[in-house]
C-alpha cells in the first residue's frame, strides 16, 4: 500500500511536523480492552512512535497492562515483561544488565544498535508500591527509562486513592462524604525525588501536548543513565468526564498548569517547556471532573481557593528555578 | 536427552574467561562453596540482596567480580524481592541469572518465585535456610524450604559444602533443560553448613562449565526477530492450562535430574539420588528428615546397630517435586517411620510427614508413623538426642503403637508437647 | 459527492484462518510460561519499517481482535473536508484512525471503540468527523452533514 521507509535509521523519529510523525510505523496494536478514550494507551502511542530502535518494554500490573496482554493476545509489537505490580522498574533493569553481559560475552554481537529499554508503570504501581524497587533502580543508575501513567488512582481495581491523588479528590477509599471532603493529602512530588537520585532528565509530559512529549521523550532515550517521565493520563472512568473528552481535560490541566510541563536536567537545570497562552483558573479544571464535584458545595469553596494558591505557588517556585539556573 | 547431546556438540563457548586455578581439595564453607559454582557456571546476571546467613555466597561471588573472574553482571538491588525480579527481567532477556536468599529475603520474594515459575524461567536460587521470623532468629531451620514448598521450584537439598558445590552446577543442567524450564533451589542449613569450612573437592573451571554447558534461550526478550510477550494475565478460561502445563514439567523433572546426577557422578566420582538412603534395606526404624540432621542420624544409626537395633535414615535430595512412590518403596519395610520435621508446623504436621504419609496410604505397608518437630531456630540436634528419637520408636515398635500422640516436639523446654492423639 | 474510503476492512482473522487454532489448544500445545507471540515465527525485517497491516501477525497478535461491538456510535469521516491535519491519527487510544504517507486513508471499524476523541479535535469547519449512529450507513450520513458553524458574534 504505502512506501514506508527501506530500511528507517536507528534511533529518534523525525518530528518536524505532525504530519511527519503520523508516517510512523506503530508498535502498539489496537484491539486492546482499555476503555475508549483512555489516555494511557495515548501516550504509549507517542512513546513508542519516537523511536525506530528496538525496544524492551515492560509494565506494571495495572490497566495498561491488563488490557494489552490478556491471554491469549498481545498488543505489544515489540518484546514486552509483567512480572507483577512492584517490579516493572526492575524487571525492565535486570533485562539492560542482560544485555550488557551478553554483548560483553559476545552472545549478542556488539556491533548490532542498543535496543531502548522501557517500563511503564501507573500511578499506584510507581509512587506506592513500587517506589522502593524504582528507587533501587535509579539510585543504581541503569540505562532506561520509566514513564508512569499518572491518573492519580487505582484505576484498574476500581478507583482507589494513592499517593498520586491530589488533595479533594474522591476516590474509592477516601470518598466524599458528608463528612469528609475526600483526599486529604497533597500529591507527591515524585518529579522531585527522581530528579534527586541523580538522574540525568526527568521530565512531566501531557498527550495533548504531543510535541513537547516526543521531544522529551527522545531527549530521555538519548541520556545515559535512568529517565523519569510522569506523563498525565486524564482518565474518563475515573475522574469520570465523558469519553469523547479525554484531550480537552488534558488541555485544562496543562492549561491550568496543574500539570506544569517542564524538565530538570541533571538535577540541576529546570526548564519550563510550556507557557499556555491564556492561563485556565483551576476551578474550571476541576469543575469538569466530577471527582472534584464536591468542591463546589459552599462549604468547600475554601479547597478550590487553596487549590489556586497551591497551583499559583508550584508556578512560581517553577519559573524561579528556571531563571536562577539550579 | 540425544537433542541435548547434539545442541553441545560444539565447545561451550561463553565461560568466563579468567580462571582460576583451584586445589584438588579446597576448604571452603557452604556460601563460599555456593559462590564458586556460581563463577564456575559463568551465570550472566546475579542480581541479589544480602541476609544472613546467605550473605557469603554474595560476598564470595562479588570478590569474584571484584577480582575480575566474572564476565557477566551483578546488580546489588535494594531487597530481595527486588533481587528476584531481577533476575526473572535478566532470565526472561536470555541470560543465566541465579541469586542467593534466606528466610526474610525468601519470604519477601514469594511472590516473585511463583511469578518466576509460572514464566518458567530456569533461575538458580542458592538457599541458605535459615528460621523465619517471629521471633527473628538467624539460625538454621526448615521453615523457608517450607514456605517456597508450593512455589513451582524444584528444590533440592544438601548437607555439606560439596555437596551444595555440585548441586548448584547441577541445578543449572536440570533447570535450563528444554524438557524441564523450572527454576530451582539448592537448600543447605543456615550457619551449620553455610558457615562451616569443610573439605571440597571442585571441579576445574573447564570441566565445571563444560558440564553446566551454554545457556540455551528460549523465548529471550532480546531476540528481536520473535518479540514476545511475557507474564501475560490469564483468567478462568486459559489459567488453569498454564499451571497445568507447569506442573507436568515439574512432575516430568525427575528424568531429567536423574540424567544430570548420573552425568555429574561420572565427572566428580559423586552420586546422588532423588532419595538418598542410608542402611534403610533392612532397617525397622527408618528416621526421614533434611539437612545436616541426616549426617548426625547416620552416626546415630550405627551407634543403634551396635545395640542391636536395625536403624536407617532417608533423605529425599529433591525434596520438590515429592517423589511418593519412592519414598514407598524405600519405606514400605519399616516397622517404625519418624518424620523429623525442622519447622514451626503452623498447625498441622509437618510436610515430611505429609508426604510419607501420602506415599504409603495406598500401599499396605503400615509402619507406625509418627512427626517430630524439632531444631526451631537452629536448636542444636546432636547424636544423644537422635538415639533417644531411635529408641522411644524402638519402644512403640515393641509396643505395636505408637506412644499416644502422632507429633512430637523434641528439645524444647517446658511441659512435653504431643498433638493429634492416637487410641491406645 | 464525497466518496469515503474504507481502508482497513476486516482485519480480524478469525479463528479459521489459522492451522492450529489457540483456541483449539489444551495444556499440551500452548506455549509454555504462557508466552505470545506477537508474530508468526521469526521475522525477517524490521518492524517499524512495515506497516502493521503488512507483518505476518500472529493469531495471538490483538490486530486480529473485534472491538468493533463496544460501540454505540460510530465516528464517520468526510474526506472532501479533511485537511489531513493527523489531529485524529495521534489522539486515537485504539489506534483505529488509518494514515498513511501524511494523508488520511480511513477509519479501521474492527478496532474502533466510538469513543469520539477523533471528532473533538477535528479542527475544520464543519468537521471532517462526526459520530453518527451505529446503524447508519457511511454513505447516508455523509448526505447529512451539517453546514459549515458561523462564528458567534462576541
Amino acid at each position: 500500500m504505502s512506501s514506508l521507509l527501506g530500511g528507517l535509521p536507528q534511533g529518534n523519529k523525525e518530528i518536524k511536523s505532525l504530519k511527519a510523525f503520523s508516517t510512523a510505523a506503530e508498535r502498539f496494536e489496537g484491539a486492546h480492552v482499555l476503555c475508549p478514550g483512555c489516555a494511557h494507551s495515548i501516550i504509549v502511542r507517542e512513546v513508542l512512535n519516537a523511536t525506530n530502535d528496538n525496544l524492551v518494554v515492560g509494565a506494571s500490573t495495572g490497566c495498561l497492562e491488563v488490557c494489552t496482554a490478556i491471554y491469549p493476545h498481545t498488543s505489544w509489537d515489540c518484546s514486552w515483561i509483567h512480572i507483577g505490580f512492584e517490579n516493572s522498574s526492575t524487571a525492565i533493569a535486570g533485562a539492560e544488565r542482560a544485555n550488557m553481559a551478553l554483548r560483553r560475552k559476545g552472545r549478542i554481537d556488539p556491533n548490532t544498535p542498543e535496543p531502548k529499554f522501557v517500563a511503564f508503570g501507573g500511578d499506584g504501581a510507581t509512587y506506592d508500591i513500587g517506589f522502593q524497587w524504582l528507587s533501587g533502580c535509579f539510585e543504581r543508575g541503569h540505562n532506561m527509562m520509566y514513564v508512569c501513567l499518572d491518573n492519580e488512582v487505582y484505576a484498574n481495581t476500581g478507583g482507589q486513592r494513592s499517593s498520586s491523588t491530589p488533595i479533594g479528590a474522591s476516590a474509592t477509599t477516601t470518598p466524599a462524604g458528608s463528612h469528609s471532603y475526600g483526599e486529604k493529602q497533597n500529591k507527591k512530588d515524585m518529579i522531585a525525588i527522581m530528579a534527586a537520585h541523580g538522574s540525568p532528565y526527568v521530565a512531566q509530559v501531557a498527550p495533548n501536548k504531543w510535541k513537547d512529549m516526543v521531544k522529551k521523550i527522545q531527549k530521555g532515550f538519548d541520556a545515559n543513565g535512568p529517565v523519569y517521565i510522569n506523563a498525565m493520563s486524564a482518565c474518563t472512568t475515573e475522574w469520570k468526564f465523558p469519553i469523547h473528552q479525554t484531550i480537552e481535560v488534558s488541555d485544562m490541566a496543562t492549561d491550568s498548569l496543574v500539570f506544569p510541563l517542564y524538565e530538570i536536567i541533571d538535577g540541576k537545570e529546570l526548564n519550563i517547556t510550556y507557557r499556555p497562552k491564556n492561563i485556565v483558573p483551576v476551578r474550571d479544571y476541576l469543575g469538569v471532573q466530577p471527582r472534584f464535584k464536591h468542591l463546589f458545595k459552599p462549604e468547600n469553596e475554601y479547597l478550590i481557593q487553596e487549590w489556586q494558591t497551591r497551583v499559583d505557588a508550584q508556578w512560581e517556585y517553577l519559573q524561579r528555578r528556571e531563571e536562577a539556573k539550579v | 536427552m540425544a537433542r541435548e547431546k547434539a545442541k553441545r556438540g560444539k565447545v561451550s563457548m561463553y565461560r568466563n574467561k579468567r580462571q582460576m586455578e583451584l586445589n584438588s581439595v579446597e576448604v571452603w564453607d557452604g556460601n563460599f562453596a555456593n559462590s564458586h559454582a556460581l563463577r564456575q557456571a559463568s551465570v550472566d546476571v546475579v542480581s541479589a540482596y544480602p541476609i544472613t546467613p546467605s550473605t557469603g555466597t554474595v560476598e564470595g561471588y562479588a570478590a569474584h567480580n571484584a577480582n575480575g573472574y566474572v564476565d557477566g553482571e551483578m546488580i546489588m538491588t535494594e531487597s530481595e524481592h527486588a533481587a528476584m525480579s531481577g533476575c526473572i527481567g535478566a532470565s526472561a532477556a536470555g541470560a543465566r541469572a541465579a541469586t542467593a536468599t534466606s528466610s526474610q529475603g525468601l519470604a519477601l520474594m514469594v511472590e516473585t518465585l511463583y511469578q518466576a515459575s509460572g514464566m518458567r524461567l530456569p533461575i538458580v536460587l542458592c538457599m541458605i535456610n535459615r528460621a523465619l521470623a517471629a521471633p527473628l532468629n538467624v539460625n538454621g531451620d526448615h521453615s523457608d524450604m517450607y514456605l517456597a514448598n508450593q512455589s513451582g521450584w524444584i528444590s533440592i537439598d544438601a548437607c555439606t559444602p560439596e555437596e551444595s558445590y555440585d548441586l548448584v552446577l547441577c541445578a543449572f543442567r536440570i533447570g535450563e533443560h528444554l524438557d524441564v524450564r523450572l527454576p530451582v533451589i539448592v537448600n543447605q542449613d543456615g550457619f551449620l553448613t553455610s558457615h562451616k569450612a569443610q573439605n571440597v573437592r571442585p571441579l576445574s573451571d573447564d570441566q565445571a562449565y563444560d558440564f553446566v554447558g551454554d545457556y540455551k534461550e528460549v523465548n529471550s526478550m532480546l531476540n528481536f526477530d520473535k518479540p514476545v510477550t511475557h507474564g501475560v494475565q490469564t483468567e478462568s478460561d486459559w489459567h488453569f492450562e498454564h499451571k497445568a502445563k507447569q506442573n507436568a514439567a515439574m512432575m516430568a523433572s525427575p528424568k531429567v535430574i536423574e540424567e544430570v546426577f548420573e552425568e555429574y557422578a561420572k565427572i566428580s566420582g559423586r552420586k546422588y539420588n532423588m532419595i538418598e538412603t542410608y542402611k534403610t534395606e533392612d532397617a525397622d526404624i527408618i528416621i526421614v528428615c533434611l539437612g545436616t540432621t541426616y549426617q548426625t542420624a547416620q552416626v546415630a544409626a550405627d551407634k543403634m546397630r551396635e545395640e542391636g537395633v536395625k536403624a536407617g535414615v532417608l533423605m529425599p535430595r529433591v525434596f520438590r517435586p515429592t517423589q511418593l512412590d519412592m519414598l514407598a518403596e524405600k519405606l514400605k519395610g519399616a516397622k517404625a517411620v519418624v518424620c523429623m520435621d525442622r519447622s514451626a508446623p503452623g498447625g498441622q504436621t509437618g510436610l515430611l510427614y505429609q508426604d510419607v504419609a501420602a506415599a504409603l496410604f495406598n500401599t499396605s505397608a503400615r509402619p507406625l508413623l509418627s512427626n517430630i518437630v524439632y531444631g526451631l531456630g537452629g536448636r542444636d540436634i546432636n547424636i544423644e538426642n537422635l538415639k533417644s528419637i531411635y529408641t522411644h520408636a524402638k519402644a512403640e515398635v515393641d509396643a505395636g503403637k505408637l506412644d499416644g500422640a502422632i507429633q512430637r516436639f523434641v528439645g524444647v523446654r517446658g511441659p512435653e508437647l504431643k498433638y493429634y492423639s492416637v487410641e491406645g | 459527492m464525497a466518496q469515503h474510503k474504507d481502508f482497513v476492512n476486516n482485519l480480524y482473522k478469525g479463528k479459521e484462518h489459522f492451522e492450529n487454532s489457540i483456541f483449539d489448544m489444551g495444556w499440551d500445545e500452548i506455549v509454555q510460561g504462557a508466552a505470545v507471540f506477537s508474530f508468526e515465527g521469526e521475522i525477517d525485517h524490521t518492524v517499524v519499517n512495515v506497516h502493521p497491516e503488512d507483518r505476518n501477525v500472529a493469531e495471538t497478535n490483538s490486530q486480529n481482535k473485534y472491538v468493533g461491538d463496544w460501540r454505540v456510535i460510530k465516528p464517520v469521516w468526510n474526506v472532501d473536508i479533511c485537511i489531513d491535519c493527523q489531529n485524529c491519527w495521534l489522539f486515537c487510544p485504539d489506534s483505529s484512525i488509518v494514515s498513511r504517507d501524511k494523508e488520511m486513508v480511513g477509519i479501521d471499524y474492527d478496532h474502533c471503540k466510538g469513543c469520539g476523541i477523533c471528532v473533538e479535535v477535528c479542527p475544520t469547519n464543519p468537521k471532517s468527523l462526526i459520530m453518527f449512529d451505529e446503524h447508519i450507513k457511511n454513505e447516508d450520513a455523509l448526505t447529512q452533514w451539517p453546514e459549515k458553524k458561523q462564528k458567534e458574534e462576541k
